[in-house]
């Protein structure tokens, strides 16, 4: 795809011209996406739901990249270095995510739990793993953590 | 000749065959602060980062005059936690981050690169601006009752403590923008600006280890830049994302602060590296071994350095399985650093050594970053770290990798590239001497902050058990051992700049590109001719004697 | 008097050896400079995308950890205002590129349209976010510790929210706040880009500017995209 741009060597700017048709035609598929999102929202699909949103919105932003920002037209790079970019994001969310999910896992004890006697939890705080509850309640309060 | 031609055509217009430092190349104040060349900005960087090396210094000094004998010795443990707050805070963002890429790679990278300027010059003026702004703000923070939070600005420290943190914050969000704006010049530039022949094989490595560190800044500082802005919301607004009280996380804090703060380590460490390449290709007058696989290194560290931030956490009490994961991850981070290191010796093999003040940081550098990376090990280890976390292990673990890494590589790129910057030669025998100052300062003061930690002595603590007095001792003594050595350096650059006697264009000669076909100092444009490059920086053996010359070159004709 | 000197190591590119008024010393060619130029508008891409990423990451999390206040909070939003918005915007970046393929052909009264249309589809944007904002603020529904919807003056249909919910307020005003910011920096650089096409400052061989301001443009746009559906749509 790059060689597209750099088949000349003239030193001029030779960049991709869209037409006028192509890009209201991109318009209106973004449109219609916006519509599926929104009608989509009006079903509840459980857990789904966000990734139902992400997949649509990462169809919109492909359009949106693609054809309104030159992608397919650019140098094969400049898609990489784009792609990474959410690369890198997915790395801090899933490793995060990762953490907050996991605690308290291993050693019952560590969690964030802290108004034990009374079996409340830290205001606002997390909304417990189902094992981990269960694996409380079957444990006297106070009782040791030990596996 | 070049005078000349400057007089033909009037005042503001820099005449680009002027030597960078002369007049004719931009006239007074604001022929420097309102330049675009890349070679006066890398010059105020440079004068820029010292100014806070010396600031940071004072206080690093103060700590450890504090802590020379246990309870109070010179101030109160308030005064302390801000001492010890702004070392940190001065050391690694007014001082490490820009150092080497904004002086040293300002200066350097474009000329070899072969090219007149980097990418975007006006861009590179506005991020030199932006460091100066974001400064003032930390400046101002500490004016106006300074912070008390350490440099990593922990919540709820940081929320809750009294002292000026949202300007500090501010400062560091500004400062954040000027390094992403570095990095993304840098990238372009030697991307899209390299001289003809001049193929990625071909790219010294100083290039190389600029290039990783550049995109280290760009991915990881907005991180940093979103973190910082959370903060300060969180102090203004009580927005809670960080507070249990409101159903907020703190250790989400850590990782949004590691996640940008663990890959800085390696903007701080692998320009070092970049800048150590340059020193031992130059002072064993050979190629380095495994060129490639140390360019490449270079690029793993900076991918790596994004898949470990938790091993900073591994006591906050995040999940078990993130640390397990974690301490896995940092395991990665020895490979490339050893296949540096290894690289680097095998260079030394067999080359032929000169022992010169630049090859002798060089070298401290190898040792000193070799104790701090495997002492890095120790800390990765889960029940190791467990024992030695927030104990001076750690301290004198990350001090051995700054300082002993980063800040020797750069007093030695200093004095390396000093001629080429000013044109002026230094007093050599004088410069050893302070080398050897701080080489012995610098080990007297960490190198027994590992048995003290080893022994329990936590870090960041105001007052400590009398069976550390004497590692205290030992350690204080040593930082005035550094202050000496510092001193000297200042003194060498400061004679040399008076009354130094003038430069070659190749004083070491060497083969790097940097040093050829240009004067000392270059002229505004760099290059008389843009070169093209034909062979490798380090194929001495394909040189030619003018090449390699280290006198004028008007002698050699003779 | 800098091309008296610059010519040199233009040899390759005989014909070019005159440069243009618009390429700037250090490059050879006006290719070499769009390249540049535009590589380095994708690199800060890269940056402001890892920018918003940190607030989506902790929008995400916290979500993961209190649904149900989530979904409760984010029925106060108006998705049909935020359906809106996301026309005007996707609208904007359409004429955005347009702006660009008029500048390409060279049309400049073409361009000035199309960039007019861009700027003022972005202060609808903002005109609309400010009715949006406005309802908020009277509702009480505040970030951090001016949250007051959870007070029983702001019940709404008879009930309040959760004092747990200013998490969803104080995202959803980072989120959108540092939006609106960009909505007015990218307002200010096509306003730069409209002056400079009114100047006539563009060419086929010169559109730079046009392409690099259309491109920050498109993020914008691009932030809004994964913005609307996850904030206003499942919350």
């Amino acid at each position: 795809m790059s060689d597209h741009s750099h088949s000349h060597d003239d030193g001029k700017v030779h960049a991709h011209v869209s037409s006028f048709f192509f890009l209201c035609a991109i318009f209106g598929a973004l449109i219609f996406l916006t519509v599926v999102t929104v009608a989509a929202s009006r079903f509840d699909f459980g857990s789904a739901n966000t990734i139902i949103a992400v997949l649509i919105a990462t169809a919109k932003a492909t359009l949106v990249a693609t054809f309104f920002m030159h992608l397919k037209y650019d140098k094969g790079f400049h898609a990489l270095v784009f792609v990474m970019s959410f690369v890198f994001l997915g790395v801090f969310l899933f490793i995060t995510l990762e953490d907050l999910d996991t605690r308290g896992r291993v050693d019952d004890a560590s969690t964030v739990r802290i108004l034990e006697r009374r079996g409340e939890q830290a205001p606002g705080g997390f909304n417990l793993d189902p094992r981990g509850v269960q694996a409380r309640e079957r444990q006297p309060a106070g009782g040791g953590a030990h596996h | 000749m070049a005078t000349e031609v400057a007089g033909a055509h009037g005042h503001d217009e820099p005449d680009h065959l002027a030597p960078y430092l002369s007049p004719e190349a931009g006239r007074g104040v604001k022929g420097w602060l309102l330049t675009l060349d890349h070679k006066r900005i890398g010059l105020m960087y440079l004068i820029s980062t010292l100014l806070a090396f010396f600031m940071g210094g004072v206080f690093a000094l103060l700590v450890r005059l504090e802590l020379f004998a246990p309870g109070r010795t010179i101030m109160s443990a308030e005064y302390y936690n801000r001492a010890f707050t702004l070392h940190g805070a001065i050391m690694v963002f007014l001082f490490i981050i820009p150092s080497v890429p904004g002086a040293l790679g300002n200066f350097v990278l474009p000329i070899m690169l072969g090219t007149k300027d980097v990418a975007f010059p006006r861009l590179n003026l506005l991020s030199f601006y932006i460091y100066i702004i974001g400064a003032t703000f930390s400046l101002y923070s500490i004016v106006t009752g300074s912070v008390d939070t350490g440099w990593t600005f922990y919540t709820p420290y940081s929320t809750t403590s009294q002292t000026s943190v949202v300007s500090m914050v501010l400062g560091v969000f500004i400062l954040g923008f000027s390094s992403i704006l570095t990095g993304l010049n840098f990238i372009v530039t030697v991307h899209k600006l390299r001289a003809p022949g001049l193929h990625w094989k071909r790219l010294p490595l100083f290039i190389w280890g600029t290039y990783a560190t550049s995109i280290i800044q760009v991915l990881a500082t907005p991180v940093l830049a979103i973190t910082l802005l959370l903060l300060a919301a969180e102090r203004t607004m009580g927005l809670g994302i960080f507070d249990p009280a409101l159903g907020g996380d703190p250790i989400l804090f850590q990782h949004f602060f590691w996640f940008y703060s663990h890959p800085a380590v390696y903007i701080m460490i692998v320009p070092g590296m970049a800048v150590a390449s340059e020193l031992f290709a130059t002072f064993t007058r050979r190629a380095i071994f495994g060129y490639f696989a140390v360019a490449m290194s270079s690029l793993g560290l900076a991918l790596v350095g994004f898949l470990v931030w938790g091993h900073h956490m591994f006591t906050s009490g995040q999940s078990e399985w993130a640390t397990m994961l974690f301490s896995a991850l940092t395991m990665l981070v020895a490979i490339p650093s050893g296949v540096k290191v290894f690289n680097w010796t095998a260079t030394l093999y067999k080359g032929s050594i000169e022992l010169t003040t630049p090859m002798l940081y060089a070298l401290s550098f190898l040792v000193l970053f070799t104790i701090g990376g495997l002492t890095g090990l120790f800390c990765a280890v889960l029940n190791t770290d467990i024992h030695l976390h927030d104990t001076y292990f750690i301290v004198a673990h990350f001090h051995y990798v700054m300082m002993g890494g980063t800040v020797m590589a750069f007093v030695g790129g200093i004095l390396y590239w000093w001629p080429k910057m000013t044109g002026k030669l230094y007093d050599e025998k004088l410069a050893k001497v302070s080398w050897l100052f701080v080489f012995i300062g610098f080990n007297t003061t960490f190198l027994i902050q590992f048995v003290m930690g080893s022994k329990g002595m936590p870090r960041r603590y105001y007052d400590y058990l009398p069976q550390f007095e004497i590692y205290h001792k030992v350690s204080t003594f040593g930082s005035w051992l550094l202050l000496i050595g510092f001193s000297i350096c200042a003194f060498v650059l400061i004679k040399s700049l008076r009354s130094g006697a003038k430069a070659p264009p190749n004083p070491w000669g060497s083969a790097g590109y940097e040093w050829q076909g240009t004067e000392s100092p270059p002229v505004m444009q760099n290059f008389r001719e843009t070169p093209t490059i034909t062979r490798g920086p380090y194929d001495y053996h394909l040189c030619t004697d003018e090449e390699l010359f280290d006198g004028f070159p008007e002698d050699l004709k003779k | 008097m800098a091309s008296a000197h610059s010519d040199h190591g233009h040899g390759e590119h005989g014909e070019h050896a005159d440069h243009p008024k618009f390429l700037a010393h250090h490059f050879d060619t006006p290719e070499q400079q769009f390249d540049a130029a535009k590589f380095g508008m994708w690199v800060f891409i890269v940056t402001e995308i890892l920018m918003f990423g940190g607030l989506f990451v902790a929008y995400l999390i916290y979500k993961g950890q209190e649904p149900s206040v989530f979904i409760e909070a984010h029925q106060r939003l108006d998705w049909k205002l935020g359906s809106v918005n996301t026309i005007v915007l996707l609208f904007s970046s359409l004429t955005a590129a347009l702006a660009v393929r008029s500048s390409q052909l060279g049309k400049k009264n073409e361009t000035t349209f199309w960039l007019v249309i861009t700027i003022l589809c972005a202060l609808g944007f903002l005109g609309i976010k400010y009715v949006e904002y406005s309802h908020k603020f009277h509702d009480g529904l505040l970030p951090g510790r001016y949250f007051t919807a959870h007070l029983p003056e702001h019940a709404h249909n008879g009930h309040v929210l959760p004092q747990r919910a200013n998490m969803y307020f104080a995202l959803y005003f980072m989120m959108t706040g540092l939006h609106g910011l960009h909505v007015i920096i990218g307002m200010s650089v096509l306003g730069w880009v409209l002056a400079r096409n009114h100047r006539g400052d563009f060419s086929p061989e010169y559109f730079t500017p046009v392409e690099i301001g259309a491109l920050y443009w498109h993020l914008v746009d691009l932030v809004w995209i994964y913005l609307f559906p996850l904030v206003y749509l499942v919350g």
